[in-house]
């Protein structure tokens, strides 16, 4: 609180714009529905009463991913799959974030075979990755808080190259 | 290829991606999935529509496809069991007991009568926990939200126990060939007990929720009929064949593990309808805590797994005195029991229907061949029958009504 | 029951089979390549008390390398047979019993996917598991389980112990295996 405050009084109040903004976009995010394998039941446990996501502003899973900007990739991601899912997040808006949720999306899990896309990191850029077979509710929800954490002191313009 | 899949192809050949076609002044093509709200994971339809009237409907699957059945033959026979158990990852412990019962056939061991009493309550409290998830996605595809978060609520109860005994909430690898891999723990009975006093009554709230409501019965009546002949055509197993009037299940009708001791009816209903599976599993959910309750009542004592050193590690005391359980111990941590050469295929009735398993073996450590019948799969067939001429919202009550695991499906 | 049929009989028996009251349960390829001509007719003792082999009835028969597997169940009787169809021919190739059993649609389509079993009749044969343009039947004895190595990278982070170094010097030093997994810096022998 500077001058400007003390000129217009109590009103007001005055933020960087970087904050503000990160502050918006952590306290909203808006995942994608999309769910694959056993980990979508988690994160559908997630949301259910007991854990209740919406505590964190996150109750809302979009079923189009214009409107979203999380893309939670929960379990295995398959060859046939792999396409799909890199066409979801290139529809997703920016800027967006991804957890891979579990061992399998993280690294393939226990299935090293022909059929598996080994680490969704292979097809989209991941920013947290929550391990477990499946991760409880409470280890995604720690992720999505460490996502929150990130995103928050993150470079609000920063364009973000896909890879 | 049919024409739909020739126009979508075509498309997606071209790089439009486009979901939406006109074929010509009134049909059109559209792709439903495989990331939609209402495919229950990652079910691809391709559907022809005039206006809102469904003319063709085709299952595309694979999406999920984990290449587990190959991945199995990579195994050993015990750590197979790790790969089993996420195939249908609502239903875990039925994988694993289909998967047991077909190697303990292989193998002509026998199961103590504890591990049988395990196996099948836990198969049965896991009947409950997905028939919870079946409802909550039923009555959320219906619009009834609330349903949802009254079935996963129960759900976790249930998960809680598992967790108890397991250490997981999913995906447990907690029934191995010869029985179940520990024992119940000390408190079991209590918690189990207060299950089986808690569910019924939010069975009724369920009841009192869907059973009665208007719009439900308007949008389940007479929606998604599927006769009993065509039901046995395509081969639909479990609550979809038993809500179309045939009368089966493998549970009576074979009774493996603990079943043949125990007492309980059959829901049947001959609607065939979405609504007549609503009540098949209702009643299910019934029934499972009756048999829950003779299961706790008549829990025997004993060995809990089948002791045969040659299968079963064994136990940590005995490591420190005996070097013939060291080398037990050796030979089955690095190597793995050998299974004599044959074949079986032997089935459960899992919440969704006949789970086979047919296994292979050469006489060496590992599955020669492994498959898995699941029921999601064949059932899913049922679904053009099911859906044809129908509206699109019709659909989605019928996929519900399937309830398909993708993870079964493509394995 | 257990028992060996020849493709070309397999349509018509399907037929009678159906007309007797038998469902078809599952169908199923294998590829028999890595089993001996022992294995196979073998009875299998610990079979014997699951009800489902009996090897009686099937002589000396040895096949070609691919085989349908189809499981059938009599709900009346409460019986269930093996039955075991033999794919002669490059490509393999049955008569599709879709016609007898609209259930063997999916089945069908799932063998001919993951073995390359040809169906003859069947209405719509395409890969059903994998995608259309895969090479390959992943279920095949020759078709590797497509394991790839996986790569444990040295953590700079990790290397708490050596504060003098910068993190490139001890990746660099740190001895990388076949499987990709490093290991600490061999030491020489005078060091020891």
């Amino acid at each position: 609180m500077g001058g400007v405050s003390d000129a217009i009084g109590a009103n007001f109040v005055t933020a960087r714009l970087d904050k503000l903004v990160n502050w918006a976009r952590k306290s909203s995010l808006w995942p994608v529905t999309f769910g694959l394998a056993c980990c979508a039941i988690e994160m559908i446990s997630t949301t259910m009463p007991r854990y209740d996501l919406a505590r964190f502003g996150m109750e809302a899973f979009r079923a189009s991913p214009r409107q979203a900007d999380l893309m939670i990739v929960s379990g295995r991601v398959s060859q046939k799959m792999a396409p799909v899912l890199r066409q979801i997040y290139d529809q997703m808006t920016e800027p967006k974030w991804v957890i891979s949720m579990g061992a399998c999306a993280s690294s393939g899990g226990v299935f090293n075979n022909y059929a598996l896309v080994q680490g969704v990191d292979q097809i989209v850029p991941v920013d947290i990755y929550v391990p477990g077979c499946p991760p409880r509710p409470e280890m995604l929800i720690d992720g999505i808080m460490l996502l929150h954490e990130t995103i928050s002191k993150g470079d609000y313009d920063a364009s973000r190259v896909a890879g | 290829m049919s024409a739909a899949t020739g126009v979508i192809k075509d498309l997606e050949e071209r790089g439009h991606g486009a979901f939406v076609e006109n074929v010509d002044d009134d049909r059109m093509v559209i792709n439903m999935g495989p990331v939609h709200p209402a495919t229950h994971g990652v079910l691809r339809l391709l559907l022809e529509l005039d206006g809102e009237t469904v003319i063709s409907c085709e299952p595309i699957i694979g999406y999920l496809h984990t290449g587990m059945e190959k991945e199995c033959e990579d195994q050993n026979w015990r750590s197979a069991v790790t790969i089993v158990t996420r195939m249908d990852y609502l239903a875990p412990f039925f994988n694993e007991q289909a998967y047991s019962l077909a190697v303990e056939s292989l193998l002509g061991v026998e199961v103590p009568p504890r591990g049988k009493y395990i196996r099948t309550l836990m198969a049965e409290l896991n009947r409950l926990s997905s028939h919870f998830v079946w409802f909550g996605t039923q009555a959320l595809d219906m619009g009834a939200m609330s349903g949802m978060f009254y079935g996963f609520r129960e759900r976790e109860v249930v998960l809680d126990f598992f967790e108890m005994v397991t250490g997981l909430r999913m995906n447990h690898n907690y029934i191995i060939p010869g029985g179940v891999w520990e024992d119940l723990p000390a408190e079991w009975e209590p918690v189990c007990r207060r299950i089986a006093e808690i569910v019924p009554n939010r069975i009724d709230e369920y009841e009192e929720l869907l059973s009665r409501n208007p719009i439900y019965l308007e949008r389940t009546r007479g929606v998604g009929v599927l006769s009993s002949s065509d039901a046995g055509a395509l081969g639909a197993t479990g609550p979809m064949a038993r809500a179309a009037g045939v009368d089966w299940d493998l549970r009576r009708d074979v009774a493996y593990d603990a079943y043949g001791d125990l007492d309980f009816d059959v829901p049947l209903r001959t609607d065939g309808d979405v609504y007549a599976r609503y009540e098949v599993r209702m009643a299910e959910m019934r029934e499972s805590i009756r048999l829950i309750r003779q299961l706790i009542d008549g829990m025997p004592s004993g060995d809990y797994k089948n002791m045969d050193t040659k299968l079963t590690p064994p136990p940590r005391s005995e490591l420190n005195r005996s070097m013939e359980a060291v080398i037990h111990h050796f030979k089955l941590v690095t190597q793995g029991y050998t299974v004599p050469a044959g074949e079986v295929y032997r089935a459960v009735e899992s919440p969704r229907g006949e789970l086979g398993v047919y296994a292979v073996s050469d006489g060496g450590t590992s599955p020669y061949r492994l498959r898995v019948r699941d029921p999601s799969f064949v059932n899913l067939q049922c679904l053009p029958v099911m859906t044809l001429g129908g509206l699109v919202a019709d659909l989605i009550a019928a996929i519900a009504s399937i309830d398909p695991v993708m993870g079964g499906v493509d394995r | 029951m257990t028992g060996w049929i020849e493709s070309d009989r397999w349509a018509e028996r399907a037929r009678e089979l159906r007309d007797e009251g038998w469902m078809l349960m599952d169908l199923c390829g294998l590829d028999r390549s890595g089993l001996g001509r022992s294995v196979v007719n073998a009875g299998g003792a610990g079979t014997a008390g699951a009800g489902f082999r009996n090897a009686e009835g099937t002589g000396g028969l040895y096949g070609p390398r691919f085989e349908v597997v189809v499981q059938l169940l009599h709900a009346l009787k409460k019986e269930r047979m093996t039955l075991h169809v033999n794919a002669a021919g490059d490509p393999p190739t049955v008569p599709s019993v879709v016609e007898v059993w609209p259930t063997a649609n999916f089945l069908e389509r799932e063998a001919f996917d993951m073995f390359g079993i040809q169906f003859e009749g069947h209405p719509h044969l395409t890969r059903i598991l994998m995608p259309d343009d895969w090479e390959g039947h992943p279920l095949r004895k020759d078709y590797g389980v497509g394991k790839v190595p996986v790569e444990f990278i040295s953590q700079p982070l990790m290397q708490i112990d050596s504060p003098g170094q910068s993190p490139e010097t001890v990746a660099a030093e740190r001895s990388v295996d076949e499987l990709g997994q490093s290991g600490p810096p061999l030491r020489t022998v005078e060091e020891g």
